[in-house]
Order: structure tokens, then sequence, then C-alpha cells
């Protein structure tokens, strides 16, 4: 059994501990949003916030995280409104769209820390989440568009 | 032009809205069969097909139906625009659906299959005739309620307006008051439609926001392997060394017995030559089956494809090209060993290319489950009628039963990816059957080591060249190419009766070529003397289950075709620029064919009408001609060739160690080229071999770009994937198996290693071709010809790996 917070909200799931995050959110809770591309932490599709930092969650054990808060992309935004989601539709960026869960949980993360990156602070912490579609021109953008939009509304 | 007592022939074109006041759509459609009689109109008769490509509800909801597949081309959007601007509706009233893939809806929408960036090239005439038909049924219905002529009438978004007194009625007032039967007689009333002029468009054209994009942005779009049914099982595979052709010989489930939810294993039923030796440990959740799946102990006949190697698949490669009598002529134009014969100088050069693999982000996975008699697929596939027709056939064969007892239906799902990597459906089949031995619904979901190992890579390819120099002219060209064709794995089309994939050799010989495997090596550029020999290694086809990959054989043709040329420029003293152009003047079997060949015996009536299209044809007939992506021919090559390099400046001076290269490409199909241009800048470190590619230049022609934002997204999305297999994918198989299993050992493009991406539209107004994947063609030889420039060593394996640079600078 393992307790955890996640959007909020508390949940009790029926799983040994040493289950990865990711199959607990995807396929317990169904909280799909969250995808699973790799297992070894090198593509980002499964990222998820935990204490508001990223984290490749297929490489977190459940037991790990309890007492945390972890976000998912369902709860990045109430409304779905977040200043990255904003820019990601302004600036088109999803192709396939299955990495972009992850791309924008990342893209989240780092302007929490970092409300206005430079063009290398972009590169260096969006590189660790592959998008085979490449919408990587259009994603550097978006995040420095999502920075502007964050400016604007804080 | 009333039609309610005429009987209508199975050709017939209709407009029309089944009865006044809610709940009843306009659609148009063909019949496919006879309706007569007043009543036809409100009681939709058996014989009556509606809403082939939309419906507009008397709310004014258009809804246009899309049977392509969503994979990140947002092709439904483009699809809609296209009805949407001739039918004249507000794009806001615009919204799209996707039929899912039942025996029923293949009869109504015909074949959905997704591939070779063909769905605006072949769906464009019909749907914007389909919207213009539409158009005229409501001005004609509303200049009636008006109380004005029809030529007074005008459509703008949604509304019917008299031009002379200004009033005006509004699609929905239309289909609330009235009922709407307009038949367009096939083939002279579709035919003559009119349809806008391109100046006049205004959704075609604009880059409208996706539909797909939102439910992308928050977690809500439902990919396969989001699908999750009441008592679902979780499959995890074990698989055999051998990508192909083992067999199971025994299961040992001892040490999975222990795990928590264990259920137990299956050795799926392989005798239909799918799923070879494929073992799945089913357990009540994914982790579980994963446990298990490393629990069980299986032992396999490796099979007749355990021991080939990438080695040993060259080595054959090479005995069979030095073969004079194998193989057969896909081009074989004027008179190539007497220009052989005669020259002053013959230059030769081996290229060969490795496989790689689609590694879609999503990995592959299928969820099926049995209600009734009904068998339902949750999955995301580039055809769901091949998916339905495969697991069918599969069924059949493993419940003894005949296939027309049995109902499948394929509930589509977004497509994590697709690069031509979901067109098979093993894993649909092997869920199938665990769900039968289970007796519960099974989501078999591969890990990405098995999405790996189970791959349908592109074919290594070997290629010979020759050219002839006489008179410091080129004169002939002679292009051997070994591979594995795709085409004999791909049996489902001749199963179900069609001749698909395979062409004639050019000889008129029989002898089978795979045009997949081969096109692109026919090229664009006009030369009197010019052969290429196509040899099939058949063992590879099956041993690496060789597939189709984004682009297919013009991603390794266009390669060695463009390097090649590049070689033979330098050899000759010729500019590469002014080469090329000297070549691109459009004549002979370049200079494009005036429609796209419905004419019988012409050679692009083949994809167009018989494979690609929509549409279930109610006889041989063919659609009526339109205009075909080949106009212009080399001549549209030419000139996105001066627009790129223009653009980039080619010419320009370059510092030490830097070089420029350029590229020309037709992409997709010769019946449906995309022209493009493309020009790498690359800095080549002369020690480490590394190469750092700066910038691309891409100049495109697809004639009319739907929607240019996105356009320009897949032009450089597609530069990428080639820059990603110029660079760094590589796929190799040693002992039947792939060698690399995830993203540590294959590595796709990261964000760091991207260029600077300038890109053109050159939009001549031609019939609009595919822009998904074409532009991924120029940037392997750009690349190639670029490095020669900067430390003048020619590169001829795809990837060009920087140990391989290292050794061709020692050698030098």
């Amino acid at each position: 059994m393992v307790a955890l917070t996640i959007n909020g909200y508390s949940y009790l799931v029926d799983a040994p501990p040493d289950t990865p995050l990711l199959w607990i959110i995807r396929e317990e809770l169904r909280l799909s949003g969250t995808k699973f591309g790799c297992g070894i932490g090198l593509c980002g599709s499964c990222t998820v916030h935990v204490n508001g930092e990223a984290v490749r969650s297929c490489m977190v054990q459940a037991g790990d995280v309890e007492g945390t808060s972890i976000t998912t992309i369902e709860g990045l935004h109430y409304a779905d409104n977040h200043p990255v989601q904003q820019a990601w539709i302004e600036m088109q960026v999803p192709q396939c769209g299955y990495c972009q869960s992850g791309q924008i949980m990342q893209a989240a993360a780092l302007l929490s820390a970092n409300p206005s990156p430079s063009r290398d602070e972009i590169v260096e912490a969006m590189d660790g989440n592959l998008c085979r579609c490449a919408t990587y021109s259009s994603i550097v953008g978006a995040v420095a568009r999502a920075a502007e939009i964050a400016g604007s509304e804080a | 032009m009333s039609t309610t007592d005429t009987q209508l022939s199975r050709r017939d074109f209709m407009v029309r809205s089944m009865a006044t006041g809610s709940g009843v759509a306009l659609g148009i459609g063909f019949t496919t069969g006879t309706i007569s009689g007043a009543h036809a109109a409100i009681e939709p008769a058996e014989a009556f097909t509606p809403s082939i490509w939309f419906t507009m509800m008397p709310n004014g909801r258009t809804t246009i139906h899309v049977v392509k597949a969503e994979m990140g081309q947002h092709i439904g959007t483009a699809l809609a625009q296209i009805v949407a601007d001739e039918l004249e509706v507000d794009w806001q009233d615009v919204s799209i659906d996707y039929p899912e893939g039942s025996a029923e809806n293949f009869a109504v929408y015909g074949l959905a299959y997704t591939v070779n960036s063909g769905s605006v090239t072949t769906e464009f005439d019909r749907l914007s005739r389909s919207g213009a038909a539409g158009r005229i049924a409501l001005v004609e219905a509303g200049a009636a309620l008006l109380g004005t002529n029809v030529e007074d009438a005008v459509a703008a978004s949604s509304r019917v307006t008299d031009s002379v007194s200004g009033r005006s009625i509004s699609y929905s007032e239309i289909l609330s008051q009235t009922t709407i039967e307009r038949r367009f007689a096939y083939p002279d009333d579709f035919r003559d439609i009119p349809r806008k002029s391109p100046e006049d468009y205004n959704i075609i054209g604009q880059s409208m926001p996706a539909h797909d994009i939102p439910s992308k942005t928050n977690g809500s779009a439902r990919y396969g392997i989001d699908v999750f049914i009441p008592n679902m099982a979780y499959g995890a595979l074990v698989l055999p060394r051998a990508r192909y052709g083992a067999k199971a010989i025994s299961v040992d489930d001892t040490n999975a017995q222990s795990i928590p939810g264990y259920i137990q294993a299956v050795t799926v039923d392989d005798s239909f030559g799918k799923c070879t030796g494929w073992v799945v440990a089913i357990a009540e959740t994914f982790p579980a089956a994963v446990n298990a799946a490393k629990a069980l102990e299986v032992e396999w006949d490796p099979g007749p494809h355990g021991d080939v190697s990438l080695e040993g698949l060259l080595e054959e490669y090479r005995a069979l090209q030095a073969d004079p009598e194998v193989g057969a002529p896909w081009v074989d134009q004027g008179d190539v060993d007497g220009s052989l014969a005669n020259a002053d100088d013959v230059l030769e050069s081996e290229y060969t290319t490795d496989m790689v693999v689609h590694a879609t982000m999503e990995p592959l996975n299928a969820t099926v489950h049995q209600v009734g008699d009904t068998w339902h697929v949750h999955t995301g596939t580039q055809s769901t009628s091949f998916a339905r027709m495969t697991l069918t056939a599969y069924l059949a064969h493993f419940l003894g039963k005949p296939a027309e007892e049995i109902k499948v239906v394929v509930h589509q799902r977004v497509l994590g990816g697709g690069f031509g990597g979901k067109q098979d459906y093993d894993e649909i089949l092997a869920a199938a059957y665990c769900s039968h031995q289970v007796a519960r619904p099974v989501k078999l979901l591969q890990t990405r080591e098995t999405t790996f190992a189970t791959s349908f890579p592109r074919t290594p390819t070997l290629h010979k060249l020759r050219g002839s120099i006489q008179g410091g002219a080129f004169t002939a060209m002679q292009h051997d190419i070994v591979c594995g064709y795709m085409g004999p794995r791909f049996s489902v089309g001749k199963a179900y009766g069609s001749d698909w994939l395979q062409l004639d050799a050019d000889d008129g010989s029989g002898r089978d070529i795979d045009q997949w495997s081969i096109g692109g090596s026919d090229h664009w550029y006009t030369l009197a003397n010019h052969r290429v020999r196509a040899i099939n290694h058949d063992q590879t086809t099956w041993a690496v289950q060789a597939s189709a990959l984004r682009t297919v054989s013009n991603s390794y043709n266009y390669f060695v075709v463009e390097s090649f040329l590049d070689e033979v420029a330098h050899r000759i003293g010729k500019d590469p620029l002014e080469f090329r152009l000297s070549m691109l003047t459009g004549e002979g079997t370049s200079r494009g064919i005036p429609n796209a060949g419905y004419e019988p015996g012409t050679g692009s009536d083949y994809y167009m009408d018989r494979l690609w299209i929509s549409l279930p044809w109610p006889s041989e007939d063919s659609w009526i001609p339109y205009e075909s992506a080949t106009v212009g021919g080399a001549k549209r090559l030419a000139n996105v060739l001066r627009v790129a390099a223009g653009k980039a400046g080619y010419g320009k001076r370059m510092p030490k160690n830097h070089g420029m290269g350029i590229a020309v490409s037709a992409a997709e199909e010769r019946q449906s080229p995309t022209w493009v241009a493309g020009i790498a800048e690359v800095a080549v470190d002369p020690e480490s071999g590394e190469i750092d590619l700066q910038k691309l230049t891409i100049a495109m022609d697809m004639g009319i770009a739907i929607n240019p934002v996105n356009a320009v997204a897949q032009i450089k999305g597609a530069a990428l994937w080639g820059a990603s297999q110029v660079l760094s994918e590589r796929l190799t198989v040693k002992d039947g198996a792939f060698e690399q299993h995830n993203f540590d050992t294959y590595l796709p493009i990261r964000l760091s290693q991207v260029p600077e991406i300038d890109v053109e539209i050159v939009e001549s107004g031609h019939h609009p071709s595919g822009v998904g994947e074409p532009s991924s063609t120029v940037v392997a030889p750009a690349v190639a010809n670029a490095v020669f420039n900067a430390v003048g060593v020619r590169m001829r394996h795809m990837p060009i790996t920087a140990d391989a640079v290292k050794a061709a600078l020692k050698a030098t």
C-alpha cells in the first residue's frame, strides 16, 4: 500500500512500494496524460513534478515519494491554461503529441525555477525530452513565449 | 433538378437532407443502389449511403468525416479546410470525427490507410468537389426560400445572401425549413461543378489552429496506450532472440507463479506467420506482467534466420550485384552499356545504408476484447481497414471459422507517432489470441525494449553506381540497388485480391519490382542513358521484417543519387548547382504528365486511384481526372533549387573546415512528387571527425499549402528526421536479433543538436502534394555533400559517423 498526494488529492493505492510511480499514475489512477516512453529515464515522456521539480516518473519508486506533492499534466492548471499550455497552443507545438505532456511539465518546472531563461538555458533544460516528430524548434520558441505570458500575468 | 422520382445509378452523388427539423443530417455521398419515390427523402433507404464526406446538422454544425489517421500531421484539420472552403461554411461551425474501422464503414468510407504523404494529394479533388456540391445545393435551396434567382444568391460564412436585396438566410435556417435533395450525375455533373479560384480561398491557405492540438496540451488526448476496459488484464512480451521465424518449444512458469497478480503465460499461435515465437506473460497489472515475463523460462527453436548478421547480408548483396543476370530494370533508357564502353572516364562508387527504425514515442500496443460475436480492437493504427482484415483472417485461421462469421471493429485512437511504423498488426493479433485464451480483455503493451526487438526497419541497402564521362560531359548512369523488398511481406493486399505494391519491371518481362523499395532512384534529371537495376534479397525481407519508414526508399535512393551526382560534378569540374540545373530541364520522362493519369496505361493510375483513395469504388471505374502533382516536372525542381540556393547564399566564402552541400528530391512517389531542395551547412572537426550541422535551408513547392504554419512545422520535423538518420541513427542485426533496444544505443536527434532551419514555401498553385515526409530526403545527401566541400572526403555510407569521417580523413 502506498499513500500519494497527486494534483492535490490523496490516494491510497494497493501496489508494492517499489512500483514505478509512472504505472500507478497511469494504469491505477488512470491519469493517462503522463506517458510511458522508454522506462529508463532517457526520453522524458513520463515527466511529472515532485514538490515542483521535474522528475522522470518511470525512475521513481512510489514508496519513495510518499509525503510529497506530485503534479501531473492533468493538475498543472485548474483550467488547462498554464502559460506553457497557452504558449503550446499559440505556437501550435504538438504534432503526434505523445511526448508533449512531458515537454510541458519540463518547461513549466524550468519557468518556475527560472522565469526568464535564455535560449541556452531552455535548450539545456529541455534536452532530455525526446520528440520523435522533432517539434524542437517550436518548443524553444514556445518556452520563451510562455515566459512572456507568465511575465505579463504576474 | 429534383430527382426523387428518378432511378439513381450507383455512380450518382447526392446532397440531401432527409427531413426538415432537428435530428437529421445533410450528407453527401454516392448511392450504392437505387432509390425511388418521394418517401426516399424522408426514409433513409437501405440503398442510400449517406455522409461519406461530411454531415451538416440543422443547427449548422458541420462535421467532416476523416478516415485518415492522426499521427502528428493534423490531417483532419487540413481535409476539413478543403471541404469548408468550398462549402462556404464558417470555420467556427466545423468539427471533425473519425469513423471506426468496421466492415460497414469500409463500405461507406472505403479503405482507411494513411501513408505516403498522400492524404491531401488524393483527397483534395473529391473533397473540394463535395464541398462545392454542398454549397450549390444550399444556395439553390436558400434562393428558393428567399424567393430570388439562384444566379443572384451567394454563399459565405454559413449564409446564403441575395446579392440584389441583401436579404440572407443561414444554412441552419435552410436545413430547418426545407428538405434538400440534389443529384449530381457522375461523371458529367460532378466534373463540371464550379469550384473557387485559388485567389478566392479564405480557409485553404490559412493557418487554422489544428483541431487535435488542445487535447495534446492537457493530457486528454487518448492514444492506444490509454485504453482501459473493465476487467482488463495486461500482457508483456517474452521474445526469442531471432527477429523472425523462431518457434517456442517449451514455457516454464514456475518462477512466475509467486509473482502477485500473475495469471498465466500464453504461447501465441504463430502458424499464421506473424508474432513468431511470441510468449505473453499475462497479469493483473503491467509491472506484474513485466516481472512475470522476466521470470518465464522459454526454450525456442531459432528458426531459419537465427544466424543472420548485417555483415553476412552485405556479403550476399555484393555477390548478387556482381551477377549481371539477377534483378530487373526499373529504369532502362538509351544505351547505357554503349556509353560506358565508349567513355573516356568511368566513375564507379559503392554506397551502403544501414537500417533505421520508426521508434515512435508511443511503444506498440493493442487492447482487444470480445463482446458477444464482435471483437473490439483499441489501438492507434495507420490502417483500421488492414488491421480489421488481418485480424479477421487470423481469427478465422485459429478459430477454424469462416471469415464471414467473424466481426471485428477497430476503434481508432490518436497515434503517438506513425512514420510507417503502425501498419503492421502483430500486437493486435497477439492481444486477440491472449484475450481468447484468458477470456478477458487484454491490453498488450510493449516495453521500449520489445518495441525495438519487434520493429519493422528500413532495409539495409547496397548501391553500385557507374557514371560515364565522355568529352567532359556526363553521358550515362547505371545504378544497381540491392535490398530486401518490403512488398512481399505486405501480403495482405494480395490476399484481398489487389495486386498492390508490385509493379512490373520496365522491360515488360513481368519480373516484379517493389516500387516502395526502389522508387526515388528514377529521379527527375534528364539523362539520355539511364538504367536502374533492382535486385531483391529475399532473406532480408523476412529476417529483419523490412518495412516502410518515412519516405520509404526515397531516403536511401536520394542520398545515393544526389551524392553520386555531386561526385560526377566534381569529376568533370562543374559546379554542383550548375550541373544539376543543366539536367533539370523537364524534358522527356522528366516533363511531368498532364493529368493524374486516369487513362489506362499511363504511369500514374496505379497508386492514386486503385490504392490510396478513401472511397470504395462501385466498379473498376476511375475518378475523373484532376491535375497531376507532376505538372511542370523537373522545372519545378530547378525552381526550388534556385530559391534555396539564393536563400542560403550558395557560393559564399566558407571558413576552413566548413562546407555547404546541396540536394534535391521529388519524394514521395513518381506520381505524387513534392518538389524540394535542401542546403546544409556543416563544420567538420578534422581531429574527431564530428559533424556540426549548423543550418538547413529548405525550399519546397507543394503546389498549394493548405495550412502554412502546419506545413512549415511538418517540413522542419521531417528535415530533422533526415538529419537524425544521416548523423546518428543506426540499427544493426546480429545472430538474427537487432542490437539496439532503447534510447541509450539508438540515438534520435535531440534539441541541443538542432540546427537553424530556414524554410521557404514556393506556392505554385498546382495540385497540392504532401508535406509530411519529403523534406527529410534532401538532408542526408546535402550533409554528405557539405562534408565533402568542408574537408574533401566523400562519405558513401549512411549514417555518417564521426569515426567514419575521421577514418576517411586519415586515409587521404
